[in-house]
């Protein structure tokens, strides 16, 4: 048997190495590969580390990077699946690279960004300490089916492994009623105030109770579906969060919060802008209670976090501010379009719609974001590029939002997108790119053919 | 000249993906000729007044919203959007909405759910869904040998009485079975399609024919100012050019 790890283990570094060899950051090979000798490597390398599992629709990878941070600030040693390597195959090769030949782990702890339709199988295999879900919002039907499937299946995998704690976001009406459905113990989070106001334009992905099918009531709602909602025919209601937000102040670049941690209140600052960011810190800051962490390494981790590629990372390219941030459904995308109309700076904006299958092949939910929110500051778009496989839909979007034709350029060679927003952009005008998951990294990849920039698998 | 009406049906339960931007689009095109729309939407528990409106929208729904809406639909508000229907209001309906004017669905487990029955279709659903980017072309003569593109993604089948036509044939993709290449129908001025995408933003005929058809009935003879449909056009030939 241990041979048998062992073969695996360096069957998966080999296939890996001599992946990158040829230039690839592919992600999925090394790990289907040491499957085909061990099948049970994933759950036999995961027994002896504490694992941390992040899964749900939207915010994974930015709340992974924030609890790896806490981890560190606290001097604990961990490692992480990066760049999307998130299915089975993905998570099964992290383990093998992060593991002596003997199958011992070489870190303390595992944080694993996982898929949400992956979730049901990866959970019982690695039986994690604790499990973050994020929220979950409607995301690629065309791939994962119905809301009410994706929940339904991490139910699945949850059951499966009934020691593991799990973080459940109290405001969100779909994922929070897992908890019902499940014996382990939950830790819950939320914001106790409404961070813009009740402006009275949500789009719901959920505005119906999902036990009893009548309209929820909110006391407040922080956005989209999500905020302290009560059903006043079977009762189904928000409950009051372990770990939670207020007095909330949102900036350009970061926010202010009080954050309750056991009861004790304190002011925070969470290095990332945006409401939605204020989720993922809560969510991390609950994972890292569940491994004891003190709230004082948490508090100072939060403050001094930075962002990884395609999550708000901030790129500084001959003396031009680039922002590149993933954007893959309506409730994301709102986020993002709700943050940039946060400050009054003239920007360019590069919008990149691929339909590849990663990316989810029906683009149709551009129809569901609220580009319109735009013409309230479309003096400061100085510049609006759109790009990828479905450049003319988005074009198309923004016509239909107010835009002229003429307000909007298609590019669809990346090399000329970043001549005309860097070495072009004679003012320095910050720019924010908003690339749907394959665009991302391929406009990565010509990035970095230009610039020196770390590759991302490292 | 009065606002056109158009009635949202069930916005909040028959929203999946872009649905919406078919509103966007009828409002757009009335907006660039100088005429309005008012929106009214009307969903559980509202009442549904059938001589009210000039044209009225369904989208498609996920089966956990569907159940909801069937419970809401009395006979009376079945009784209303029958009888709109033959008094010639127009209707766009998609996907779930398009199902739900038929008579019935039955389950691929076999269980049958009584439909509005307004118009003579009925689906039966299958495990197996039908998803990808679609194309057919339009058999009305006054659409021109239209082609149409647009994303389909359902599990139900559906099949065509007698008394309706279908929208058009289909070139690329499954349509209303995946078996008798017809896609979507028609029934006086009904227009049924299992286009998301959404389907008239990048369709400019359909959507101004429906507009026309909708001015016409109102007002007598009617016809719209072209537009300038370019951005429209390239992003329907994309998908035209991929599928052919």
């Amino acid at each position: 048997m241990k041979i048998r790890i062992s073969t695996a283990i360096i069957l998966a570094r080999i296939t890996t190495f001599l992946l990158r060899l040829l230039g690839s950051g592919g992600t999925s090979l090394p790990g289907k590969a040491a499957m085909i000798i061990c099948k049970n490597l994933l759950k036999i390398l995961a027994e002896n580390i504490k694992v941390i599992i992040i899964t749900g629709t939207n915010g994974k990878t930015t709340t992974s990077r924030i609890i790896s941070e806490i981890l560190k600030t606290s001097g604990k040693t961990y490692f992480e699946n990066k760049s999307g390597a998130n299915l089975i195959s993905g998570i099964t090769a992290s383990f093998a690279s992060n593991s002596f030949l003997n199958g011992n782990p070489k870190f303390d702890y595992a944080v694993i960004e996982c898929d949400e339709a992956a979730f049901k199988t990866v959970c019982p295999m690695i039986k994690p300490h604790s499990v973050v879900v994020t929220n979950l919002f409607r995301d690629q039907l065309d791939r994962f089916g119905e809301i009410t499937h994706t929940r339904n299946n991490i139910v699945k995998g949850l059951t499966a492994s009934p020691s593991s704690i799990v973080i459940l976001n109290a405001d969100d009406s779909l994922s929070y009623s897992i908890h019902d459905d499940i014996s382990n113990e939950t830790i819950l989070y939320g914001l106790n105030s409404a961070p813009y106001g009740d402006d009275g334009n949500f789009l719901s992905d959920a505005p119906y109770c999902i036990k009893c099918k009548s309209p929820y009531h909110y006391e407040f709602r922080t956005y989209a579906h999500l905020g302290k909602f009560i059903c006043e025919k079977c009762g189904y209601s928000r409950v009051d969060p372990h770990i939670y937000a207020n007095e909330i102040e949102l900036f350009t670049n970061f926010s202010k919060i009080t954050i309750s941690i056991n009861n004790k209140v304190e002011k925070a600052t969470i290095a990332l802008p945006g409401a939605y960011n204020i989720y993922n810190a809560l969510s991390a800051a609950a994972a890292a209670k569940s491994v004891e962490v003190t709230s004082k390494n948490i508090i100072s981790a939060l403050a001094s976090f930075k962002s990884g590629f395609g999550r708000m990372e901030k790129l500084v390219l001959d003396e031009v501010e680039l922002d590149v941030i993933l954007v893959k459904n309506p409730a994301g995308l709102n986020q993002v379009i709700n943050f940039l109309s946060s400050d009054d700076k003239d920007k360019i904006l590069v919008l990149i719609l691929n339909d590849y299958f990663a990316d989810g092949t029906d683009i149709s939910w551009i129809w569901d974001v609220n580009f319109e929110k735009f013409n309230t500051f479309a003096k400061h778009l100085k510049e609006i590029i759109v790009s990828g496989t479905r450049a003319e839909e988005l074009k198309l979007r923004l016509k239909y939002a107010g835009f002229y034709d003429s307000d909007i350029s298609i590019i669809k060679d990346y090399n000329k997108i970043i001549k005309k927003v860097i070495s072009q952009n004679n003012e320095n005008l910050p720019v924010y790119i908003l690339p749907t998951y394959t665009a991302m990294f391929d406009f990565r990849k010509t990035l970095s053919k230009k610039y020196k920039i770390r590759k991302f698998w490292k | 000249m009065d606002k056109l009406k158009v009635c949202h049906l069930y916005p909040d339960l028959l929203n999946l993906y872009g649905d919406r931007g078919n509103i966007i689009a009828l409002q757009k095109r009335l907006e660039w000729r100088g005429l309005g729309m008012e929106l009214i939407n009307i969903s559980v528990g509202d009442k549904f007044n059938y001589n009210e409106y000039d044209i009225v929208f369904i989208g498609g729904g996920q089966d956990f919203e569907q159940e909801i809406l069937l419970s809401d639909l009395s006979i009376e508000k079945k009784k209303n959007i029958k009888n709109s229907i033959e008094d010639g209001v127009v209707y766009l309906a998609i996907c779930g909405g398009y199902q739900l004017l038929g008579t019935h669905y039955k389950s691929w487990d076999g269980h049958q759910f009584d439909f509005v029955g307004a118009i003579d279709i009925y689906t039966v659903g299958q495990q197996k869904r039908m998803i990808g980017d679609f194309m057919f072309i339009c058999d009305d003569p006054k659409l021109n040998n239209l082609t149409v593109t647009g994303f389909e993604n359902h599990s139900g089948k559906t099949y065509l009485g007698n008394s309706v036509k279908p929208l058009g044939k289909i070139v690329k993709g499954f349509g209303n079975n995946g078996e008798d290449k017809s896609a979507g129908a028609r029934y006086k001025n009904v227009f049924c399609s299992y286009s998301h995408g959404p389907i008239l933003p990048k369709n400019p005929m359909l959507n101004d024919y429906i507009l026309e058809t909708a001015l016409k009935r109102k007002y007598g003879d009617y016809s719209l100012a072209p537009l300038n449909d370019i951005t429209e056009n390239d992003a329907r030939n994309l998908i035209v050019k991929r599928l052919s």
